[in-house]
């Protein structure tokens, strides 16, 4: 039932993000997508990660996105052209990911945990925990290489901050 | 079942209940703070020494005209104020006000819902508080109100680093994310003892999270006339007026429940302690705004990002270092 809920409110809010001609209009829609996409994680008991999506996305980077939006006045350029070069890349990586989604819905089945992390266990002890147990033990490498990516960003947006002067 | 559901539902109508009227006191205590500061007396005329005067304030809001300017987006314009003021309030929805009593049999804690994840709840939610600044600043379509948004959003990205940084000392300490373990590990000691970096950071974080003086760049009257506000009036004006004074209240919730001991103390019923001690801390705020001249902008980030962000970061090492040598 609450999937249910969540699905439209994520599908129509993903709709009206490339369908709304303000773009201020659409940035806000793109947050309450977010908020469906937290509210599925809720109903798969990651209160965690719900939170993360939230706090992150909704609260961080969308706030830079509709700072960006203000700054640029985009909301005023309502006469923009419209583009269709574009067309031939957007139809074949939609064929794809449709793909891809189809196949992970007819092979693909229910995942359950494996080992002690049983339902129950984690219920008990919550899944922040094991969440950061497993990005520092099983998980390290890529936890780091992410790292190091966001650093190389930060290194980069500095970079491109001083040319100014 | 049933008597868990009738009483979440009153719990969640007193404490709605009980900070809107809070939200709505706090500006008589604020002008009154303000006029003994200044060595006024402050709104005396409505009732007894002006206790009548927020009802009045709330009359008059009422019955102004409602504006909403010509080239505004309207359906935007409308929605801002709202959303400054709902995560306000529902950020108290974790936050335990008093030990659980027993009634009929049954054991109420007095916390709405304990979400094992209650501390990142309220992060999540103050960090949606600027949407409220943002879109109201951006709808009215006017320049004070756009300059208004633009620099408090830049602010409140800034701060907010700081603010949540400032907790994870806290939540080292206590192990646990939720806020009822959290008041519960507090049992001998305030975590104030531990951590007087991390309370001092939230503090001045928070206080530039809610825009106040001096962090109250958006709404300089010197230079925006009222900032993201310019252009609301009526009931809308007073929207805005609760979120924040709603934020103060929680706000101040959260420094209790973090680093004051929540509910406990010696002697007086739990949520008389809550009380007391919240209200303490609401002082300090009022005090702060009414000591402090504003920050210039430039002074403003220096200060967030050159020296409270610096510090948060120390203040987890240095606990982190401790724990590992007290070997907790």
């Amino acid at each position: 039932m609450l999937f249910y809920v969540f699905s439209i409110i994520a599908i129509y809010s993903a709709l009206m993000v490339i369908l709304s001609r303000n773009p201020l209009t659409s940035a806000l829609y793109l947050v309450l997508c977010f908020f469906a996409i937290a509210g599925f994680y809720v109903i798969l008991d990651m209160e965690f990660l719900a939170a993360m999506q939230v706090l992150v996305y909704a609260g961080a980077i969308m706030v830079l996105v509709v700072l960006v939006i203000m700054l640029l006045n985009l909301a005023n350029a309502k006469n923009i052209p419209k583009d269709f070069h574009q067309m031939f890349i957007a139809v074949i990586s939609f064929i794809l990911l449709f793909f891809e989604i189809f196949l992970y819905a007819i092979k693909g089945s229910g995942k359950v945990p494996t080992g002690i992390y049983t339902t129950a266990f984690i219920k008990t002890i919550g899944n922040t925990q094991i969440i950061g147990e497993f990005l520092f033990t099983k998980y390290i490498f890529p936890f780091e290489v992410a790292s190091i990516l966001l650093l190389i960003a930060i290194i980069g947006a500095f970079i491109f901050a001083r040319r100014k002067f | 079942m049933i008597f868990w559901l009738i009483s979440t539902i009153i719990k969640i109508i007193v404490v709605f209940g009980i900070i809107l009227l809070a939200a709505a006191y706090l500006t008589l205590l604020e002008r009154k703070i303000a006029a003994r500061i200044q060595n006024r007396l402050g709104p005396m005329e409505a009732g007894f020494h002006g206790l009548l005067q927020p009802i009045a304030d709330g009359i008059k809001l009422f019955f102004k005209e409602d504006i909403i300017p010509a080239e505004a987006n309207k359906a935007l314009f409308i929605l801002a104020p709202i959303i400054a003021v709902i995560p306000a309030l529902v950020t108290f929805s974790v936050i335990p006000f008093g030990a659980p009593v027993k009634i009929l049999g049954h054991i109420v804690p007095l916390q709405i819902t304990d979400v094992n994840i209650g501390i990142l709840f309220i992060l999540a939610l103050t960090s949606l508080g600027v949407y409220g600044v943002v879109v109201g600043g951006w709808a009215s379509n006017s320049k004070y109100a756009l300059l208004g948004g633009l620099r408090t959003a830049a602010q409140m990205i800034s701060y907010e680093i700081s603010l949540a940084l400032s907790i994870i000392g806290v939540i080292m300490i206590a192990g646990s994310l939720s806020l009822a373990n959290i008041v519960s590990a507090q049992s001998h000691i305030w975590f104030i003892v531990f951590q007087p970096a991390g309370f001092l950071i939230y503090l001045i974080a928070s206080t530039a999270e809610m825009n106040r003086v001096p962090f109250d760049l958006g709404e300089a009257e010197g230079e925006l006339v009222a900032g993201f506000h310019t252009e609301y009036s009526s009931m809308k004006f007073a929207f805005y007026f609760i979120g924040e004074y709603a934020q103060i209240v929680v706000n101040s919730a959260i420094i209790t429940t973090l680093f004051l001991g929540g509910w406990q103390g010696p002697f007086l019923p739990s949520v008389i302690w809550f009380i007391i001690k919240v209200f303490a801390v609401i002082l300090v705020y009022l005090w702060f705004r009414w000591t402090y001249p504003r920050l210039r902008y430039d002074e403003l980030m220096h200060f967030g990002w050159k020296f409270l962000l610096p510090l948060a970061l120390a203040n987890i090492i240095v606990t982190g270092f401790v724990m590992i040598l007290l070997g907790k």
